[in-house]
């Protein structure tokens, strides 16, 4: 114990200590921030997906192809761009100036397209036996979806949509390019104030580490869950 | 109650199905036999369209299944359809599988529906298995629920697609004899099958199909005792 207060009062007087134990509210506070951002965008993306997922294995022409044009181009352009352009490009027509708002139509959109197509991997991956025999039973294309087809998919999407959300919380460090003072913006902050290179970034790293491994062992605790329902 | 008038039907370039006639009466028990591969599968999915026919009448009913102009969902009500790989929700407890569609698709009160799938399992032997999930049940189980399951809707018709195919042999027999009481009470059967025995004895009519055409039919007497086509002499050697 009198070894740990040692080693805690040699750190202390460390500069770069310092910055990272003083500014610790600060990032935290901006952590928040960014699990709110993800949490928002997240809720976006999943309503957003599962539509996207169903359009895309729609047999109506139309609605396959807002579904295709929808994903392909939020899945072939950069999260970056997509949010400059969005941000200032887009949304001020729409009366929508403000960052935190901006940021989570931008990630929503984004992480819907990548959900959609995990939703329609999970909907293909469900045996065609099941489709065939709700239909036999006189049930229409919807409702074999609704009772039989995505009861079994949820199951299915549940790991790849954890790793989605791992990626998104990541990804969510981007948005700080429009000035939302989530944690990688706080980050660039107290960095440009202290130069503390190595600690700053080191100690923004070890929180986002600690927030996406809690979700990867949610996902885990999840599956695992499922597995022996 | 169902007649099948010049039907043809492709899979890409492959014909497997080449100009089919069928009439089948009220209360007959159908048996299909024939090689694999010789259309007989996908003859009973285009009777409640699970696949298209390219060209060629079905009427179920009075109703021509093929007319795009009809209510399918509506007409697939009147059939029953019991698959090789059983297709149960494994998602459902057996009791939830058999209710499912009565009470969304028809309305049927839940109460009633759960009265009448508690009769229907003990029709099939199985009314301990209520609350038990597809994956705790064996094949011949699971197929027995598959047809009660298909029986809930009232069917007027019940089209078997090889129902004891993907059993170890010692479920064959309760599977069969499910069938065969099904057939004792007057239901209308079309059922495509490699169980000889079955056919022999349930069926009112055995037809022998064979790439893509109707080769032979005739009462189970005549098929396998007296095969007149040599199509049908050779398959029967290979099985009998």
């Amino acid at each position: 114990m009198a070894e740990l207060w040692g080693i805690i009062g040699g750190l202390s007087e460390i500069r770069g200590f310092q910055v990272v134990w003083e500014n610790l509210p600060y990032f935290l506070e901006g952590a928040l921030i960014t699990i709110e951002v993800t949490a928002l965008s997240v809720a976006m993306g999943m309503v957003l997906g599962l539509f996207a997922g169903l359009f895309r294995l729609s047999h109506r022409v139309l609605l396959r192809s807002v579904a295709i044009a929808y994903i392909d181009f939020f899945r072939g352009t950069p999260l970056f761009v997509q949010i400059l352009l969005l941000h200032f490009g887009i949304l001020p027509y729409f009366g929508i100036n403000e960052a935190f708002t901006s940021a989570i139509i931008a990630c929503g959109l984004n992480s819907g397209a990548y959900i959609g197509e995990i939703v329609r991997a999970g909907i293909q991956a469900v045996d065609k036996g099941q489709m065939e025999a709700a239909r036999s039973l006189g049930m229409n294309e919807r409702q074999a979806m609704t009772y039989v087809i995505l009861p079994q998919a949820y199951k299915i999407v549940i790991p790849p949509l954890i790793n989605e959300f791992i990626a998104l919380l990541k990804d969510t460090s981007l948005v700080s390019t429009i000035a939302v003072a989530e944690l990688t913006y706080r980050g660039n902050l107290v960095y440009a104030n202290t130069y503390q290179a190595a600690w700053v970034w080191g100690a923004v790293a070890v929180i986002y580490f600690i927030i996406t491994k809690s979700l990867g062992l949610f996902g885990d605790y999840v599956e695992r869950r499922l597995k022996t329902e | 109650m169902i007649d099948i008038v010049d039907v043809y039907k492709s899979f890409g370039k492959l014909e497997v199905l080449k100009g089919i006639n069928l009439h089948i009466d009220q209360q007959e028990v159908v048996c299909v036999i024939g090689p694999s591969g010789s259309g007989k599968s996908t003859l009973l999915r285009c009777i409640n369209q699970l696949e298209k026919v390219e060209k060629g009448h079905i009427y179920v009913d009075g109703e021509e299944v093929t007319d795009p102009k009809t209510d399918i969902n509506r007409v697939r009500q009147k059939m029953g359809m019991v698959f090789q790989h059983f297709n149960l929700f494994p998602h459902k407890t057996t009791l939830e599988n058999i209710t499912l569609a009565p009470i969304k698709i028809k309305g049927v009160p839940k109460e009633e529906a759960i009265e009448m799938a508690m009769s229907l399992l003990r029709k099939v032997g199985l009314e301990d298995k209520a609350h038990v999930y597809p994956a705790n049940l064996s094949g011949g189980q699971k197929q027995r629920v598959a047809i009660a399951r298909a029986l809930a809707m009232q069917p007027k018709v019940m089209l078997f697609d090889e129902p004891t195919s993907a059993l170890d042999p010692e479920m064959v027999g309760e599977v069969l004899a499910v069938m065969k009481d099904l057939a004792l009470e007057g239901m209308t059967m079309v059922v495509v099958t490699h169980e000889m025995g079955f056919a022999r004895e349930v069926g009112d009519r055995v037809i022998f199909m064979d790439e893509g055409q109707i080769v032979e039919e005739g009462t189970p007497e005549e098929i396998f005792n007296n095969p007149k086509n040599s199509r049908t002499q050779s398959f029967l050697s290979k099985v009998l």
